[in-house]
């Protein structure tokens, strides 16, 4: 399957080749802001074309990297050399090295 | 992960959740390992306080966060010190630097209670998130158990790959034998809190019943209602606008 990694920064107003992708991601930034209006509007929206269980794992995934993220930038842990392995062609082409985090998480290596 | 009525919500939440959020609940109103269960709940309501914080708003709006001087508006509760970094975890962690934890530490804030702050900080945000999220209210603190913090530092805990100590993989052992749970990798995620164990156990633990088992982040094939896919593009998600590398 290939996936359009552009809606990762924001940048694709489409599914970007993931089921409901648009959606997801519109919940996401709600929900990231704050907008509560936003928030309920996304809700529903995605609730009709989600079964609730799967509206509960997205609601909890945002939740777990709200938690990994701190920990990771507030530690700064270095990337895992297998991870990056994994991931160094997405990161490429998301231009991850934008964010201040990339340099504490090259540091610390 | 705190035992808080999800009702509201009017959907399913998982029991794995409810038990990680019942878990929670006893693990913040706690004794910790350097902080007592009032300070633990202090520094959770001093986090919830920072969203509000005029100095954090500039700060964030700001292109560089040091760019912006000023006092945190507090609870008044917790030393300046410590109030700062509660904030900063709290409300921009995406560009927290070297720097500035070597400040706080030269300020007199040890790595154990900073990793342990860290801990409580980063899984409200995740709890509070979650309720935003199922458009019910957070919930609120449960009141602190009495007892004293335990005071362990793991004697393996050495300076690794991090700003902090971390117990490596190789060398667990005793009391925290069972710290990494013999998973094959154990990434830094599941290390980096491991200079204070109980707070490393309680990542694990939220993690797993929130997105997937820290073992499993490698096998695509493992999913949720939520498939693999869906679940990745939310954390990417999440993370792009967190800021966080990692």
């Amino acid at each position: 399957m290939e996936v359009d990694l552009s809606v990762v920064n924001g940048d694709a107003g489409s599914d970007a080749g993931v089921e409901h992708g648009a959606r997801l991601v519109a919940f996401v930034e709600a929900v990231m802001q704050g907008d509560d209006a936003a928030i309920e509007r996304e809700r529903r929206e995605l609730l009709a074309v989600l079964p609730a269980e799967s509206f509960v794992d997205a609601a909890a995934t945002i939740g777990a990297f709200n938690i990994v993220d701190r920990v990771a930038d507030a530690t700064g842990i270095a990337l895992d050399e297998m991870l990056e392995a994994m991931s160094s062609d997405f990161r490429g082409k998301l231009k991850l090295e934008r964010f201040a985090s990339a340099a504490n998480t090259r540091q610390a290596k | 992960m705190i035992d808080f009525d999800c009702s509201p919500a009017g959907v399913p939440i998982r029991d794995d959740l409810r038990e990680a959020h019942r878990f929670l609940r006893l693990h913040l109103s706690s004794p910790g390992t350097w902080w007592s269960a009032h300070e633990r709940l202090a520094i959770a309501a001093e986090s919830r306080n920072a969203i509000g914080c005029g100095l954090c708003g500039e700060r964030k709006a700001a292109l560089s966060p040091n760019a912006v001087t000023g006092s945190h508006d507090t609870l008044g509760v917790l030393p300046a010190d410590v109030v700062e970094v509660v904030h900063r975890v709290r409300t921009d962690s995406g560009r927290l630097s070297k720097v500035w934890f070597d400040r706080v530490i030269a300020g007199g804030l040890e790595e154990t209670r900073y990793v342990e702050l860290v801990s409580i900080v980063a899984l409200l945000a995740g709890v509070d998130y979650f309720a935003r999220a199922l458009g019910i209210a957070p919930p609120l603190l449960p009141e602190p158990l009495g007892g004293e913090p335990s005071r362990h530092r793991p004697t393996s805990a050495k300076a690794q790959a991090a700003w902090v100590p971390m117990i490596a993989a190789e060398d667990v052992q005793d009391l925290e034998a069972d710290i990494y749970g013999g998973a094959p990798f154990v990434p830094n995620i599941m290390r980096a809190l491991s200079l204070v164990p109980d707070e490393a156990r309680m990542l694990q633990r939220a993690s797993s019943a929130h997105y997937v088992a820290v073992a499993q982040i490698g096998d695509p094939t493992v999913r949720r209602s939520l498939d693999r896919m869906q679940m990745e593009l939310v954390a990417a998600r999440v993370s792009a606008l967190n800021e966080c590398f990692y």
